[in-house]
Parts: structure tokens; C-alpha cells; sequence
């Protein structure tokens, strides 16, 4: 016996007098490794709570609890229309990143306009790029309705009265920007439904006094359509929109969950 | 420690560095109850609000079980996972079934025929059609003061600003159509009037009259909210008598 005194934390020593398969050997030493460099010991509370909080118990439903389901079962189905929406949504935001790798917004000079060729290469010539638009127009068509029936649900259930004001009006905003994300959408293509639907709005905004000229400026790049119109609803439709209206259903779902679920009585 | 027993203030870094409270230094309720202006009112509220909220969970006779439902894993998960599948599949399949068209090429020079918008701003684009009843005024000789454009503009402004407000207006905590048969009709007449509008664009395209077109655009909503609102009067009185009989069973009054 030595007078030196042993190091409680030679960890090489502990890990040699044990009796290890080479798995076990291996993930320890390489656990060792790492927790001497990141000292991961210290979050292992974090890591508890994680598991903690994917283990709980979800509170039994108002219906549930009270044994309602008899008679409101079959309205659970529209219950689910808002987390539709955003898978809608989803799915739409992952095609429609795909297809922005093959568009071209430009009207070009001569000829058939760019951003129509670029459809029509996207949808003859690209492997999958037919599916691709499909997935990416159906996406947008059953998010909006999905909204539109969301809407209806939350109206016809009277989830919007007191307290959750706030959270009808963010649903009005959000509704009203889904229809603009449609709108900025099919102006893409270029073809006649786009140019007349743009048409249109210029002459909506034009018809605005004070404000109308300006707005016209801003939003369509001049009172005529044109490869501005097309820039300007490019890249609402692929950068403003998609920010704001992410960080709109954030706070959307947010309210929700602080709120809790409307629930029927 | 004998070193650090020492009162005398040191600066070298060592030592404790850390006061400890005696009688004169406030406590932090104390420090918030001194401040002045907005934050002290803000203080205030937020003591009544705590207190409101510790008497009313007092109150409650709401029992809270220990097991109160279904494990999030695996049972909601998976729920959750089959219903997000299952959507997402019957979005692929659409896809894969219903292909979109891609129309003619843009032209400026070539008015089509029928100009519609997408399906979902159909109702909107109905509210642009709405001249006839553009009011003309006699003051100014019978010229109407705002362009029909403009109207259909704020027509479709005031129909998303009354959306808006409803909250402020209907409250409550009735939930079912049947104990509210007022706003139900009035939801029913909203649902039926973005139909109608719809049709507005395309009313020269009836058999019959554009005034009988466009004056039952105007009927039908109000048709539908009157009968939905005459059903529901007379479904309430046996529904509400059944469902107040199981509120107060469940919850009964003290």
C-alpha cells in the first residue's frame, strides 16, 4: 500500500478493472472522450427534463373527462382542420422550394415569356417536375380550404368569443395572407389566368385614392404589367410572405396552446 | 478563515464579495412596492391578478386526478403521426390524379372572355361587381361619390373588418348553434352570401334577367339565415332543456 494517495478519477483505471464488451468498452471510452471535452455531465438535468416532458401525460379532453363523446365525436374531424392547414403548409413550403430551383421569374423580351418556358420545361422536360407542380398547386388549393372550413369550424363552435379575440383576429390576418399567397402564387406562371389576375389588381389598387398610385408602385412595379409585377410577386410569394406568415401560425399555435382548445360543453 | 473574519473592506478580489442582508437593506417585495409610475401600478396589478387567481383555485371544486389521460408517447404521437400520414397521402394522390392545366400564355392584347380569379377569391371578386347598388346622391346632382371600382374595394374591406370584430361583438359562453340561433343564422346567411357573390361575375350568363340574377344574390342569404334561424328557434327549447339537465348534473350549482 503506498502512501500516495489514488486518484478517485482515474477513469482509465475504472474502465480497465471492470469486465467490458467491446461495445460497451468502445462507447464508454468514447463517452469519456467527449464529456472531458463538452463536460456533457452537466446538462444530464436538461436531458432528464427532455425526457420527462415527452413522457407526460396529455390531459384528458373536457369531452373526455366528462364522457361527452357520445354526442360529439363525429365533430372531431373538423377539429383537425387547422393542423391540416399547416401540413398543407408544409408541404407546400418543401415542393415549392424545389420548384424555385427550376424558375426563372422574367417576362424576357422576345418570344414566349421566361418564367412561362421555365413552367413548361419544369413540367415536360424535368424528371418528377410534373408531380412536382401538381403536389405544389394542390397543396396551396387544400391549405386555403382547409383555412376556409378551419374558419367556418372555429365560427360555428364559438371558439373565437372571449378570451381568444385576439387569436380570431390573427386567424383573419392569416386567412386573408393565405389568399395573397394564392394570389402572388398563380401570377407566377404568366400565362392569361395571371396577366388578367394581375390586371385586375392593379386596377383595384388604382381605383384606392391618396394611397392607391403608390400602392399600385410597391406592389406591382408601375400601373401596366410587366417583368417588374412578375419580380415583385416573386419575391413576395418566396420571401415576404412565407416570414411572416410562419411567424404569424408560431404565434397562432402558441396562443392555442396557452389558451388551451375551445372546447364544446 | 481567520482572515476572512476580518471586517475590514478588502478590494483584492478575495473573499466572499457578497453582503450579507441585515435589517436595513429592503427585501425585493419591499424594493417593487417602493417604485413610483408605471411600474408601480404595474406591480399592483399583478399582486391583485396573483391573489385573484389563488382565490379562485381556493374556490374551485375542480378535482385534479393524478392520471388524467393517454401517455404523449406513443399513444398521441401516434395518433398524431397516422392522421398527419394519412392527409399527406391523400394530398399526393390528388396530385397524382388530378394534374393542374397550365392555361394560354400571357397576352396582352387579348381580353379573355370570361376573366375569374382562383376559386378562393371568388367572393371577393363579387364584391367588385357590385355597381348597381353604388349609391347616387342628389346633392351632387346624381353623380355617384365614389367610383364603382372603389366601392368594390371597401365593400370587401367592410366584409374582413366585420369578420374581425365578431369577437367583440357576440360574447359568451355559449358554444353550440342551437343556444344561439341568432349568429348561427347570421353565420349560415355569411357562408351563403360568399356563394352568391360568387356568382356575380358570371350573372350575364343566365337564361334570364341580370336584375333577377343579382337581386336574388342578394335574397338567398337572407332566405337561408331566416330558415336557418327559424330551425334552430324551434330545435332550442327540447335541446337546451336536455343539455342545461346534463351541464347542471355535472356540474351543479352552489
Amino acid at each position: 500500500m503506498s502512501l500516495e494517495r489514488k486518484d478517485e478519477h482515474d477513469h482509465g483505471a475504472w474502465l480497465a478493472e471492470k469486465e467490458l464488451s467491446l461495445i460497451e468498452k468502445t462507447y464508454l471510452m468514447s463517452l469519456i472522450w467527449l464529456d472531458k471535452r463538452f463536460r456533457i455531465v452537466d446538462y444530464l438535468e436538461l436531458l432528464e427534463d427532455m425526457y420527462y416532458k415527452i413522457n407526460l401525460q396529455m390531459p384528458k379532453s373536457h369531452t373526455e373527462q366528462y364522457n361527452l363523446d357520445n354526442k360529439f365525436w363525429y365533430w372531431y374531424p373538423l377539429y383537425a382542420l387547422g393542423s391540416f392547414s399547416v401540413i398543407a403548409y408544409l408541404v407546400a413550403a418543401v415542393s415549392g422550394a424545389l420548384l424555385g430551383f427550376y424558375y426563372a421569374p422574367a417576362t424576357g423580351t422576345d418570344g414566349d415569356p421566361i418564367a412561362y418556358e421555365t413552367i413548361v420545361a419544369i413540367m415536360k422536360d424535368l424528371n418528377f417536375g410534373f408531380m412536382l407542380r401538381s403536389i405544389h398547386r394542390w397543396a396551396a388549393q387544400v391549405m386555403v380550404a382547409a383555412v376556409f372550413l378551419h374558419m367556418l369550424r372555429v365560427y360555428f363552435t364559438g371558439a373565437y368569443k372571449e378570451p381568444r379575440e385576439v387569436n380570431w383576429i390573427i386567424g383573419v390576418i392569416l386567412l386573408s395572407l393565405t389568399m395573397l399567397f394564392g394570389y402572388t402564387g398563380y401570377l407566377l406562371p404568366w400565362n392569361q389566368l395571371a396577366f388578367w389576375a394581375g390586371q385586375i389588381g392593379v386596377e383595384m389598387s388604382l381605383a384606392v385614392p391618396i394611397v392607391g398610385e403608390w400602392t399600385a408602385q410597391l406592389l406591382f412595379g408601375g400601373f401596366s404589367l410587366g417583368q417588374p409585377t412578375l419580380q415583385r410577386m416573386y419575391i413576395l410569394h418566396v420571401f415576404v410572405l412565407p416570414f411572416v406568415v410562419t411567424a404569424l401560425i408560431a404565434i397562432h399555435i402558441g396562443i392555442v396552446w396557452m389558451q388551451g382548445i375551445a372546447e364544446p360543453h | 478563515m481567520s482572515e476572512n473574519e476580518s471586517n475590514e473592506p478588502r478590494t483584492d478580489g478575495s473573499g466572499p464579495g457578497i453582503v450579507a442582508p441585515d435589517d436595513e437593506v429592503p427585501t425585493w417585495r419591499e424594493r417593487k412596492e417602493r417604485t413610483t409610475g408605471l411600474s408601480r401600478v404595474t406591480y399592483e396589478y399583478f399582486e391583485r391578478a396573483r391573489r385573484e387567481d389563488q382565490d379562485l383555485r381556493q374556490e374551485s371544486s375542480y378535482v385534479e386526478r393524478d392520471v388524467l389521460g393517454f401517455p404523449t408517447w406513443p399513444h398521441e404521437t401516434i395518433r398524431n403521426i397516422a392522421l398527419a400520414s394519412f392527409f399527406t397521402g391523400m394530398l399526393l394522390f390528388l396530385s397524382a390524379m388530378l394534374p393542374p392545366h397550365l392555361g394560354d400564355v400571357a397576352n396582352p392584347a387579348e381580353t379573355p372572355e370570361v376573366i375569374l380569379p382562383d376559386w378562393y377569391l371568388y367572393w371577393s371578386f363579387g364584391l367588385l361587381h357590385l355597381d348597381p347598388i353604388n349609391p347616387e346622391l342628389a346633392i351632387v346632382g346624381g353623380e355617384k361619390i365614389m367610383s364603382d371600382e372603389l366601392y368594390g374595394v371597401l365593400a370587401n374591406v367592410v366584409v374582413v373588418g366585420v369578420i374581425a370584430i365578431l369577437p367583440f361583438l357576440n360574447k359568451g359562453s355559449a358554444r353550440r348553434p342551437v343556444e344561439e340561433p341568432f349568429w348561427a343564422a347570421l353565420g349560415v346567411g355569411g357562408v351563403v352570401f360568399a356563394f352568391t357573390m360568387s356568382i356575380l361575375p358570371i350573372q350575364e350568363m343566365f337564361p334570364w334577367e341580370v336584375a333577377i340574377t343579382f337581386d336574388l344574390a342578394f335574397f338567398l342569404p337572407i332566405i337561408a339565415a331566416a330558415i336557418t334561424y327559424a330551425v334552430l328557434k324551434t330545435m332550442r327549447e327540447g335541446y337546451m332543456y336536455d343539455l342545461n339537465r346534463r351541464y347542471y348534473r355535472l356540474r351543479p350549482p352552489r
